[in-house]
This record gives C-alpha cells, structure tokens and sequence, in this order.
C-alpha cells in the first residue's frame, strides 16, 4: 500500500518541477499572448493592453509564477486566456474523445501487433518473419497524416465502408486503425524478440517432450514468459496516447488533447498548458504503476513485496 | 491465457465486421433538412458577438444574431432590428427606431433596453471586448426615448456608425439571457433573435443549431421571409483542407468553406458541386514595399517592380481563374472602395526596364541588373503563399530583379519584420470598413523589435498620417467616401503598396444545396435561405 502511495506522491516534485520548466520556457521564446491572441485582428493598443491587464500578464513575472503555484495549491488551475473558462473544465471535455482514440488505436495496435509478432517469432528467420517485420517497419515509418489521408480516401472515399468525420463508433474506425498501425510496429519487433527468447529456453523443451501441440507451446508456454516487455511498451505507449495524439486528431477532425496542447503552447496560453502538464504528469505515473502492478498478474514471480 | 486467445479472436472479428458493414453510421449529410458544414477551425472559444474577433466564431454568429441594420453581401443595406434611422447633420448622434413583436430565442421581448445593454456592454472593460469596442469608436451612450424608440450619442463625429452597426459584431444580445448566464455562460450560449437558434456544442467535434420558428422579421433582401427551410445545422470543425474536400466528397458535408483552388476547380468539374467563392473585403492580398531600404528607397523601382509583373496572368495560372488580381489596396466589396486604383501600373515590361534604366541601374552579367556595384536585389520572406512568391520572383528577373524568396514560419517572420531585414513582405486584411488602410500605412503602426505591428512599407510621413486620421474623422458619409477615396489614390500615387490577388473564400457546396448567402465582407456563410433540393 504505502509503495503505490509513495509512487502517487512523487507526482508532486515531477509536477513542480515541469511547471517551473515550462513556465521558464514559456517567458524566454518571444511572442506576446495578447498579441498572438488577436493576431490578424485590427484590435486597437487600448484593447490590448486591457487585456492584459485581464490576464495578469503586466504583473512582474516572479510575481506571476507564485500566484500560480498560490492558486494551484488551492485546486484552483485557473482560466483559459482566451476562453476565459476554467482549465480543468476544457480539459475534462477534452478527455474523453482522447481516451476514445487511445483504446481504439490500443486495440487495433495490440491486434496487428500481436498477430505480427506471433508469426514472425515462431519461425524466425523465414519468409514470413522477414514479411511481419518489414510490415511492422512501414507501420511504424509512416508518418500517420500520410496513413489517416489514404485510410480516407480508400476506405472513406472510394469503398464508402466508413465514416470520415463525425461521431459515434464508425467515426473512430480510421482515426484508431492510423494510430493502431504506429502502435503495432513496435509492439510487433518486442513479441518477436521475446517469443524468440523464450522458445530456446528449457521448459520449452520439456513442453515438446511431453508431445504438446506447438500452438499449446506457443499461446500457453512461450507467449505468458514473453508479454512483460511488450506490456511495458504498451502502457508507455498508452501514456503518451491519452496526452492526446495531434496529427491524428488533425486529420480526422477530432477534438483531443494533443491537439489542445500545441495550440495552447503556441497561444502561450499559460494556464492551459500548465494544467495539461498536470494532466499528462499524471496520467503517465499513474499508468506506469499500474504496469508495474500488472507484471505480478502476468507472471507470479514478479511481486511488488509489501513495504518495499 | 485462453481468456487473452479468445479476446483477440472476438476483437478481431469484430472490427471485421464492422469494417465489411457499409455505410455504417453514415453521414448526417442525408437527414433531410439537416444542414452539415465542414468549418476550417479547430474549435471555437467564444460566440458572444461582442467579445469576439474571430471569422470562425462569427460563422455561427451570423445564423444566431440580427444587427440593427442589416447588409447583405453586396452592402445593401436593409432594415433590420430598426425600422428606420437618422444621423444627425454633424454625425454625433443616431436616431433609430426598433421593429416591434422581435422576440429573442429565449422568449423576452427585444427592445429599446436591449440595444442600450448591448452597446453598454460593449464598452464595458468587463466584458472584454476584442473587435465591437474598437468599431464603435467614440461611443458615449443610448438615450431610451420610447420602448422602441432611441438614440446612440457619440463623444466626437461618427460618420461611419451606420456601416458599423451592420457588422455581426455589432449584434443585439439578449439582456435577460447575459443576466442568467453570466458573460462566460452566454459566451457558450448564445442567445439572439436570429433565424436559428443555439442548441449545443462540443468542443472541437460540432456546434448543433435549430431554425427559429417564430423568426419573420427578415431584411428586405432575403428571399425568405419566414423561418428557414432549413431545420438543423450541423457546423462541424474539421481543420484540415483536405479532409474538409474528402468529407464534402464522400457525401458527409453539405458544404465546407476555404478549400484548396485546385480541389474547388476538380468538384465543379465533377457537376456535383459548384464552388462558392467571395472577394473578402479589406485589404487585397498585396506586398508592401519597404521604403526604407535600397532599391525600393526609389520611388522608380518600386514603380518598375509593379509594371514588371503581369498580375492577371500570373493570378490566372495559380488558381485556374477562380480568384483574380487585386486592383486597389481596398477589394471592390469594402465600402469606400476607389475604382481608380484599377488604372494604376498596368503590365508593362518596356515600361518597367525604362523606369530602371533611369533610376540608374544597368542590366549586368546573369540578367541581373547593377548600379554601383551592387545587385538589384531584394529579400521577399513569404510566410501564406510560396506559389505566388515564386511566380513574382520569375517575372521580376525579366527585367533585372534577383528576387531572393524564403518561406518563413511566423517566428521567423516576425523576427525579420520587427528588425528591418526585408524589402517587400505580403499583407492581407478582412475588414468591412476602409478604416483598415490605418493598419499598414499609419505611422504609429510601424513595426519596432518587440512591438510587432503591420506597416510594412514603413512609411512615417507626417501628410499621409494627417489623411488618414482626417478620413476616420469624416463629419458626414459622402465626407467619409470622399476622403477615403482620395488616402487610396496617394497609396497608389507612393507606390508603396503592390496590389496582387484579391482575398477569396473559396468554399464549395453540393448542387443539392441551394440559397447560399455570403454575409457581409464575403466570409462567413449565411443559411436562413438555404434549401436542400433532391
């Protein structure tokens, strides 16, 4: 118990330190928010300055940085600069559509993958191992607005199966097969490399000795001792999904996270980007100790000792 | 572990079979009478018409709002929440008169009261108001005369108020809903007296809106009087151009704005679609040249720079004839706009190499003219559109110009504006009102490391300074056109702004669409006449 509540703590030193980071970073590159605010716009200098004076931003910045971190303490993360409504209600809007296409692209990924890594692990070597991986190797090179652009037009534009834009299941078909693909690539080499591992280990051997069948072999022997390493990388890759995944959700018209953080760092929208930080700081730790938790269900060996 | 073996083979074939159903959830496009448009925006912050500044966000406004004038795309003006109305001689006060029986979505009765609000607000610091505070210039307040009846003083003349309260800026919000919702409630919930009414949004994915059936008080120039054919827009963002073009194709979209020239020319070739396409009014797409550095120091130059690029062919080539040169600093839909700026600086090479000749500087070795030692050359940063940089970079080497062309991000561009490091750079500018020309050519807009600001000629001169702020403060409207007119005519006289291509909405529709409307300025699309057919 008190392992997962040091783990949840340590959350706070990353999150202050990252914020301090980002707040730095945001006041060395150039650009006004007021500026970058009502770029294009005909506003008048009046105007501007009022908002500024709205945001805070004529305050000192030290001055600014504890005020921050005043209200943080309270819970209070603030407003967005331009929409003017809390942070956290943007980014609870936001979560679910990301989660959405994380778990589908998860899905998809862990399905390609799977099935790559297990063809190409079992008979190393051969045509199809060279097959499964060159696959994987395109899966993961190819940038995915290139993929999201030609699933569309194949699957949205020529054979009509899906749904390009909108909501609900058939809309996130292509959105989760784009990001699926990226997933599989990796996740496809790591079952590979495992399956190979495990199969030359002892027990194997002893399975085939007992005359076992060789997918009786395979699903109930070698994958079990070969999923730790491709079940870390997949709840990395889950981590980074749920912060949201910009080009996609570019492509496909989605609303997201990824897409809400780079245009809250390129408004210099202070408050967004800090509670994003907040966010994905989270979600990354808290993802990661659930993998760690969940090697003691793959494989008993592996316990997390009380106390320890 | 035969748990995970049958997890996988259900998941599998069930994205089999969801991939072999066809059409599976398909298009909102063909509910009958559900009106879906693909928007060029990521999502929308703000839909209190006083607070914004954004085209996007207007794009929804527009469905919801009335103004008390009203214009359509042509700057017809038409009564619209007022039924009449009359400026004093010296341009210090309107005297309007409302419509009555105007009910606002939410069922309260407009007014006198509501204008009075709204203007109020608008000056508020409270509410922050990006775009309508600045348009409503020396606003001093509303006298209430009757229920239906007011007058709007003014702290100094305003010959332009009438213009102003046709912008969907300038839009009647309903007291009775900011007062329930807060200014940040409304900002999500607008509440108007428009043809449709706000039903939802979410957030980067769509905004939904519902005809208003009780709306009859529309302007004279509208073709339907009543509430609109059409039932329910669906106005989904979908930021990128060619998805927009993809969407629209497979039938998900009835219509989609700000799409891709070449992409608009193959859909009106395929007879399904027709492209909709507006001349924004403002500023054209032009390049300012800076006048304070060598070669476009001399007036000569700049003017050799213009006669050298045949503007029409070169903007018929890059979008196939959908968009055309632009004429003038101003496009011909901005109020005020001079018609005279057409003639200045025709295609004339014989022209242009006479006029560098005489400026003294000589053809020399690879074409590239010489005076001094130095090279006619220029640096020509372009951030929005390399094709036409690089096309005016080919016609100006005709004559001698080594036009040296970077594509910069905005970063960059900032940078090299504010520091002086450039000789021409491109501007463009939707605007309603020919009161944008003080942006790029007022003094005080000249751009200075750390402020950065759209005087990109440069220009400081005391008597331009004095006609602009002259024209702003116009006493009456036929002043106000007068002198805009004359502000245009010594641009084009400094030559130092080169009109190239006017500013164009490119959007597009499916045939089955018709009774599409640009508002005002040609942007934002207006729908209460709209009909889907077939």
């Amino acid at each position: 118990m008190s392992f997962i509540a040091r783990r949840i703590m340590s959350i706070i030193p990353v999150i202050l330190f990252t914020w301090s980071m980002v707040f730095i970073v945001l006041q060395v590159i150039p650009g006004d928010p007021v500026n970058l605010m009502l770029a294009g716009v005909p506003a008048s200098e009046e105007v501007r300055q009022r908002e500024r004076e709205r945001l805070g931003l004529d305050k000192p910045v030290v001055e600014r940085y504890f005020t921050f971190l005043g209200k943080a303490a309270t819970g209070d993360l603030g407003e967005g600069f331009r929409s003017r409504r809390p942070v956290t209600v943007m980014i609870q809007e936001q979560m679910w559509p990301t989660i959405e296409l994380a778990l589908g692209g998860l899905c998809f990924g862990v399905m390609f993958g799977f099935v790559l890594g297990v063809c190409a692990g079992i008979r190393p070597n051969s045509w199809v191992d060279s097959t499964c991986m060159v696959l994987a190797l395109v899966g993961v090179s190819l940038p995915s607005f290139w993929i999201g652009m030609i699933l569309i037009y194949v699957f949205g534009n020529l054979l009509m199966w899906v749904p390009i834009t909108g909501r609900g299941f058939g809309a996130l078909i292509l959105p989760s097969i784009t990001v699926g693909l990226f997933v599989a690539g990796g996740f496809a080499r790591l079952i590979r490399s495992s399956i190979i591992e495990a199969m030359n280990q002892d027990y194997i051997r002893t399975a085939r000795a007992k005359g076992l069948s060789r997918t009786r072999i395979v699903l109930k022997h070698a994958l079990r001792n070969a999923m730790i390493p491709p079940v870390t990388l997949l709840g990395i890759q889950f981590a980074v999904l749920i912060g949201g995944a910009v080009v996609t959700e570019n492509v496909f018209a989605r609303p997201g996270l990824g897409t809400m953080l780079v245009d809250a760092v390129l408004a210099k929208d202070m408050p967004l980007v800090q509670a994003l930080i907040v966010y994905k700081t989270a979600v990354y730790i808290l993802v990661n100790l659930v993998i760690d938790l969940a090697y003691g269900a793959i494989d008993p060996r592996i316990r997390v000792e009380q106390g320890s | 572990m035969k748990t995970t073996r049958r997890t996988v083979l259900k998941s599998a074939a069930a994205s089999l079979a969801v991939l072999a159903a066809p059409n599976l959830a398909r298009s909102q496009a063909n509910a009958s009478n559900t009106l879906v448009w693909g928007d060029d925006s990521r999502s929308d912050v703000t839909f209190d018409p006083r607070v914004t500044q954004s085209r996007h966000e207007e794009q929804v406004i527009v469905q919801c709002f009335d103004q008390l004038i009203m214009s359509d795309e042509k700057s017809t003006l038409s009564p619209g929440l007022a039924t009449s109305w009359q400026l004093s001689p010296d341009s210090t006060s309107l005297h309007l008169k409302l419509r009555e029986g105007v009910k606002f979505h939410d069922g309260t009765a407009f007014n006198a009261e509501a204008v009075k609000f709204t203007l109020d607000t608008i000056v508020d610091p409270k509410t922050g108001s990006q775009g309508a505070v600045d348009m409503l210039g020396p606003y001093d307040k509303t006298e209430i005369i009757s229920a239906h009846e007011l007058k709007i003083h003014f702290k100094a003349p305003n010959a332009g108020i009438i213009d102003t309260l046709t912008e969907t800026e300038m839009s009647i919000v309903s007291p009775a809903a900011v007062g329930a919702k807060g200014n940040t409630g409304f900002a999500q919930a607008p509440v108007g007296t428009g043809p449709f009414r706000f039903v939802s949004q979410e957030a980067g994915r769509e905004v939904i809106l519902e005809r208003n059936p009780d709306y009859n008080w529309a302007p004279d120039w509208s073709t339907v009087k009543g509430p609109s054919n059409i039932q329910r827009i669906v106005h989904r963002y979908i930021p990128a151009a060619s998805t927009r073009v993809a969407a629209l194709e497979a039938g998900e979209l009835h219509a989609a704005d700000l799409l891709p020239a070449l992409d608009v020319n193959r859909l009106q070739q395929s007879g399904k679609f027709k492209g909709f396409i507006g001349v924004a009014a403002g500023l054209s797409n032009g390049a300012l040249f800076n006048i304070t550095r060598s070669p476009f120091s001399d007036i000569r130059v700049r003017q050799a720079f213009m006669h050298a690029i045949d503007r029409d062919r070169v903007v018929q080539n890059l979008y196939f004839g959908l968009i055309k040169a632009a004429k003038g600093p101003l496009a011909p839909s901005t109020p005020g706009y001079w018609a005279g700026a057409a003639a200045y600086y025709p295609f004339d090479r014989n022209k242009a190499n006479a006029l560098l000749e005489e400026a003294g500087w000589k053809m020399g070795p690879g074409g590239i003219r010489v005076k001094d030692g130095q090279p006619l050359s220029v640096f020509f940063p372009s951030l929005t559109n390399p094709d036409a940089a690089v096309a005016i970079q080919g016609e100006a080497k005709r004559v001698g110009f080594d036009v040296k062309v970077e594509i910069v991000l905005k970063q960059r561009q900032d940078e090299i504006l504010m520091n002086n490091q450039y000789e021409m750079a491109v501007l463009q500018w939707v605007s309603n009102s020919p009161g944008i020309l003080r942006v790029p050519f007022h003094s005080s807009n000249v751009p200075v490391p750390g402020k950065f600001k759209f005087n990109w000629a440069r220009v400081e001169d005391p008597a331009l300074d004095a006609m602009i702020d002259k024209a702003g403060a116009a006493r009456t409207p036929e002043e106000r056109i007068k002198l805009y007119a004359d502000l245009q005519k010594e641009i084009m006289d400094r030559a130092i702004y080169m009109p190239f291509q006017d500013q164009v909405q490119t959007a597009a529709a499916s045939t089955k669409l018709q009774g599409l409307r640009f508002a005002r300025g040609n942007w934002q699309v207006r729908f209460h006449e709209a009909r889907i057919v077939g």
